[in-house]
């Protein structure tokens, strides 16, 4: 390593690059993004669930004085044949053409140099509809008369989506199903069966910086600048529709103000686009926190789950169905149902397995990935089953689990063979940290406390690829070229360790280049917790290759490229300050596809992410009022490289998770969203936040992953809600089995089980 | 939001008269958290706004009276309520109310004045200034009026105030020696709207076995369309010493009498529960008090 920086960056708790210019004010986000010209668009949006558009007439909106232009999804038409997007399915109009397919779905855009202005004409758009009948319940869809798309679009690329091309009369936009062993023989011989079917609730990503997107027209050209986590999709997805080579769609993201899954694929990329097009000027489109509400959620899902147990408590059968309630467009819904689907049974040590995992189209605001992509859901049904089958043999919650965890060399329910998924260490560490083995006090009077454990995992979404660049100046200074995103995540320091580390330069001489896909190379998306692993693999490569042609350059000029400082290297060579060596890495990790019978694969996943909870809580028996008075988690990310940053990402997904278990829903009326505002919807706030929590990143090397690192930005979701469930159980005696679990619910199931339930 | 006019003028008078004018469209304006949220939703499109935030400075004072009675002006924002001497020494349950009253950002613009006067149930200060006995003037083209503040609601978002006449003036009779709490439940974050709101202001005579209630006053908000008295609870604790069947009376008579409704924060039968705690409650934080 060279002489100047010995001590390594990697393991380190750097503080974030971008920390001084975010509190400073001085960080750049699309918002604040001023363009020469520009137009400000505002969305008129469908107020009816389901319907035929009979008449849009913009004639008042037209008229309002300061009004450029009106957009219909008929003029978009016109300059794109074909204006559906999706990156599962091609099912989403820009703007809507013909149908309605959910309160909210935008139907134009009103165009003018003043947003207000174009706010006041977008008030005056009069649509008539023919209504038809409408959709809501995921379990509904899968045989209502209401279908919300006349045909199947598939994307085409999905191989295991190809065979839904065409099919008709249906709201199941996929079915995917995994078999292992014998499950019907097992349940007959099993000596005790359990069924159980859990609920969760619509949710919301709520990033503080709404969704935003501007685009701006070149000669034969386009520039859109979003915030985005994906601007290779959008790259590519813009120029599919456009039938332009990619080259000529260039998509820009600086910092992110939160994306979690919602900012993902397209959003209003494309109508900005198409209007930027249509008017030949900049176009921007900002979303209120409000419209947020009508533009990407969280599925809710319905999840029956059955097991069969042998009397010492080994659990021999698991059978699962989940419905996935995708709302009206597919999104990435489909890919959820199936590589979040194979996980159902939970992170046991099963042998026979029957899953059947259902893609819904309901007429409800679209649902994609969300910080844990169906993950927390499922864990929600199995570690509220698991705690529920141990109640009732009366074993203790913690041995049963031990008894039937999944541990390395295992196979996993698709046959994959577990590795470095420290399973075992998490549930012991949160067991540990409870201090699971003593007395508890449980409290008297109206007070009564209880604890909780719950464990799950997650397979990263793959194969998906990453390319890096390195660029190494010549004073010895260095630019990383990579389309990862930050949105508050902390990648950026992240890569910046990894550059660091490689090349033995100072952190502080990094520059980290933001997304521009006219300058940094291809990454699929910032998602799925799968940058560190993925990009970390490639950013890696890329500073290895980097040092290698340094070290050769070194050689060449006949000096030592192990101790010579690097602008020595380059002055040797060029004679002044001058050239560059750029070094490059790309990563895709080896994948087998799932068998479309069986759900069958012999390496479905590149890397295990592992979350456990623990919880403690205080239940009001007068009230139902539900206090968390104690959090831990404990999850496996590999060996960090930087362990400031992983806490606090474990803390925020824990917080995060602690408001969709809590308090948070999207309540609907004939799928209206009546509480699309965040003083209806509440997220936690400080004083939500228990008084003790504790997060751990237990002691574990990912061996394919950089420096033995791997994904965390979602394990702290995967088990806070059955963890908080398991302890109301263990305090008061009742069993929720749907989300969110609020204190009228936990009053009610008290009164029930008192003898005397509560009116409607 | 539709671009709309703002006036400014310099007097409260001046603001009635521009008021007046029986446009619907034509609001008055303090603090603002409440027209703003209103505007953004679209539910409230005015032409014209007519801002108080230039009257005269008397109307954001705050001072006690002969008796330690509290003359408090309308335009005074929450946090100089919250933060001002002479109500904690006389009403403390003022202050404590304001502690947890929305957020340090609204109460450092709302005003008294509005929080009155916007009429949304679910505001903390009505039921606490009721149980308290406070009455409100207003100043109007004819020139103004004194009532028990109690008489300004008339129903969700409704006042009897009419067009032009605005709230000028606060007064609350000295808390002590009463004793006074105000609780409020929130369901679904700490910092959310409520669900129910109790506040609870006793006369008692301190006697060695226990406290006994010469006067009682329960005023709840938020799950009634208005804050309401409840008179039946009021009357099981009149002249009772407080034992926990008086209490439980109490509660009940609470539960049978208010007009609960329910909302996103409860339905009306959970929420009429959580009445019948809350009130047991309530009175014993009051009397856990010994401020009075």
């Amino acid at each position: 390593m060279r002489a100047e920086e010995k001590r390594g960056a990697v393991g380190r708790s750097v503080p974030r690059l971008e920390g001084k210019a975010k509190v400073t004010g001085r960080a750049e986000y699309v918002h604040n993004l001023r363009l020469p010209g520009m137009l400000h668009g505002k969305i008129f949006r469908s107020t009816i669930a389901h319907g035929r558009i009979k008449r849009i007439d913009v004639t008042a909106a037209r008229a309002v004085p300061g009004v450029h232009r009106v957009v219909t999804g008929e003029d978009i038409r016109a300059i794109i044949p074909d204006p559906h997007y999706g990156p599962a399915f091609h099912d989403q109009p820009i703007l809507a053409l013909d149908k309605v397919r959910h309160v909210g779905e935008p139907v134009a855009l009103v165009l003018a140099t003043d947003p207000h202005v174009a706010e006041e004409a977008a008030s005056l758009i009069d649509v008539q509809y023919e209504a038809l009948p409408a959709v809501f319940d995921e379990v509904e869809a899968m045989t209502s008369k209401a279908v919300v798309h006349e045909v199947l679009r598939p994307a085409g690329t999905f191989p295991d989506l190809k065979h839904l091309q065409g099919r008709k009369n249906t709201n199941i936009a996929l079915d995917y199903h995994l078999r292992r062993g014998d499950a019907a023989a097992a349940f007959k011989k099993a000596d005790r069966v359990f069924e159980h079917t859990f609920r969760t609730q619509q949710v919301l990503h709520v990033p503080l910086e709404p969704f935003v997107s501007a685009a701006v027209p070149g000669d034969g050209t386009l520039t859109i600048h979003t915030a985005s986590q994906s601007p290779s999709f959008v790259r590519i997805e813009i120029a599919r529709l456009l039938g332009w080579p990619e080259s000529k769609v260039r998509v820009k993201v600086p910092y992110l103000g939160g994306g979690f899954g919602a900012k993902l694929y397209i959003k209003l990329e494309a109508l900005v686009a198409a209007a930027s097009l249509l008017t030949g000027r900049p176009v921007k489109v900002s979303l209120t926190m409000e419209e947020q509400f009508y533009t990407l959620t969280k599925h809710a899902a319905t999840i029956r789950i059955k097991s069969g147990v042998t009397k010492d408590g080994r659990i021999t059968a698991r059978e699962c169905e989940v419905w996935w309630n995708g709302g009206a467009y597919a999104d990435i819904g489909p890919r959820i149902t199936q590589k979040s689907g194979f996980t159902a049974p939970g992170p046991y040590d099963i042998e026979n397995v029957h899953i059947d995992s259902y893609a819904l189209y309901t007429n409800l605001p679209p649902a994609g990935a969300l910080r844990g992509f169906g993950i927390p859901q499922l864990v929600w049904a199995y570690d509220g089953h698991t705690d529920m089958i141990a109640r009732e043999l009366r074993l203790d919650p913690l041995e049963f689990r031990r008894k039937n965890l999944l541990r390395d060399g295992r196979p996993q329910a698709t046959g994959t063979v577990m590795k470095d998924a420290a399973l075992d260490k998490a549930l012991e560490r949160v067991a540990a940290r409870l201090d699971w083995g003593k007395p508890f006090e449980r409290g008297s009077g109206t007070v009564r406390r209880g604890r909780g454990i719950a464990i799950g995992f997650k397979a990263v979404i793959a194969p998906t690829t990453s390319v890096a660049i390195v660029n190494l100046y010549a004073d010895g200074s260095c630019a990383l070229y990579s389309s990862t995103v930050d949105m508050g995540q902390g990648s950026d320091t992240a890569m910046a360790q990894i550059v660091a580390e490689v090349l033995g330069i100072r952190i502080e001489s990094i520059t980290v280049v933001h997304p521009d896909t006219d300058v940094t190379p291809y990454d699929m998306a910032t998602l799925g917790s799968r940058s560190t692993y993925h990009m970390g693999n490639a950013v890696r490569r890329a500073a290895e290759d980097a040092r290698d042609k340094l070290l050769a350059l070194a050689r060449e000029v006949g000096l030592s490229g192990e101790t010579t400082p690097i602008a020595e290297v380059f002055r040797k060579k060029y004679g002044m300050q001058a050239g560059n060596i750029i070094g490059t890495g790309s990563f895709i990790p080896t994948y087998q596809p799932t068998d479309h019978d069986t759900g069958q694969s012999a390496n479905v996943t590149p890397f295990w992410m592992i979350g456990a909870s623990g919880a403690e809580v205080e239940v009001d028996t007068e009230t139902g009022q539900v206090k968390v008075t104690r959090l831990v988690n404990v999850s496996d990310v590999g060996t960090p490289i930087n362990p400031r940053i992983v806490e606090t990402q474990l803390s925020g997904a824990s917080i995060m998770q602690l408001g969709f278990t809590l308090s948070e829903k999207m309540e609907f009326s004939a799928g209206q969203c009546t509480n699309a505002s965040l003083a209806g919807y509440r997220i936690p706030g400080m004083l939500d936040i228990p008084a003790s929590i504790a997060n751990e990143a237990v002691d574990s090397t990912e061996h394919g992953g950089p420096f033995g690192a791997k994904g965390v930005g979602e394990s702290g979701t995967f088990s806070v809600s059955p963890a908080i469930a398991n302890a109301i159980d263990d305090a008061v005696g009742v069993r929720l089995t749907s989300l969110p679990l609020t204190a009228e619910a936990v009053y009610r199931a008290l009164r029930t089980k008192q003898g005397s339930p509560l009116k409607a | 939001m539709a671009p709309f006019e703002l006036l400014e003028p310099r007097t409260l008078r001046e603001a009635a008269a521009l008021l007046a004018s029986g446009d619907a469209t034509v609001r008055p304006f303090a603090g603002g958290t409440a027209v703003m949220l209103m505007m953004k939703m679209g539910v409230l499109r005015p032409t014209r706004l007519v801002s108080l935030r230039a009257i005269e400075k008397r109307y954001s004072g705050i001072e006690a009276g002969a008796g330690g009675t509290l003359r408090i002006g309308a335009m005074a924002t929450l946090s100089t309520l919250e933060r001002s001497p002479v109500v904690r020494k006389e009403a403390p349950v003022i202050t404590r109310t304001l502690r947890t009253l929305s957020n340090v950002r609204v109460r450092n613009v709302a005003t008294v004045g509005g929080h009155l006067a916007h009429a949304d149930p679910h505001m903390d200060l009505p039921p606490v200034l009721i149980a308290l006995g406070a009455t409100i003037s207003t100043v109007d083209a004819k020139g103004g009026r004194t009532i028990p503040l109690e008489q300004l609601y008339s129903g969700y978002l409704e006042t009897t105030l009419g067009r032009g006449e605005l709230i000028s003036e606060v007064t609350v009779p000295r808390q002590a020696p009463r004793r006074a709490a105000y609780l409020k439940c929130t369901t679904r974050s700490v910092d959310d709207w409520p669900a129910l709101g109790v506040a609870v202001v006793l006369d008692t005579a301190s006697e060695n076995e226990g406290a006994v209630v010469r006067d009682a006053r329960i005023v709840i908000s938020a799950a009634t369309d208005t804050p309401k008295r409840l008179g039946a609870a009021e009357s099981a604790l009149r002249g009772a010493r407080v034992d926990d069947s008086v209490l439980r009376r109490a509660g009940d008579a609470a539960a049978s009498e208010a007009a609960v409704i329910g909302d996103e924060h409860g339905s009306a039968a959970y929420k009429r529960e959580l009445l019948r705690v809350y009130v047991v409650r309530a009175v014993r934080a009051a009397l856990a008090r010994n401020e009075g």
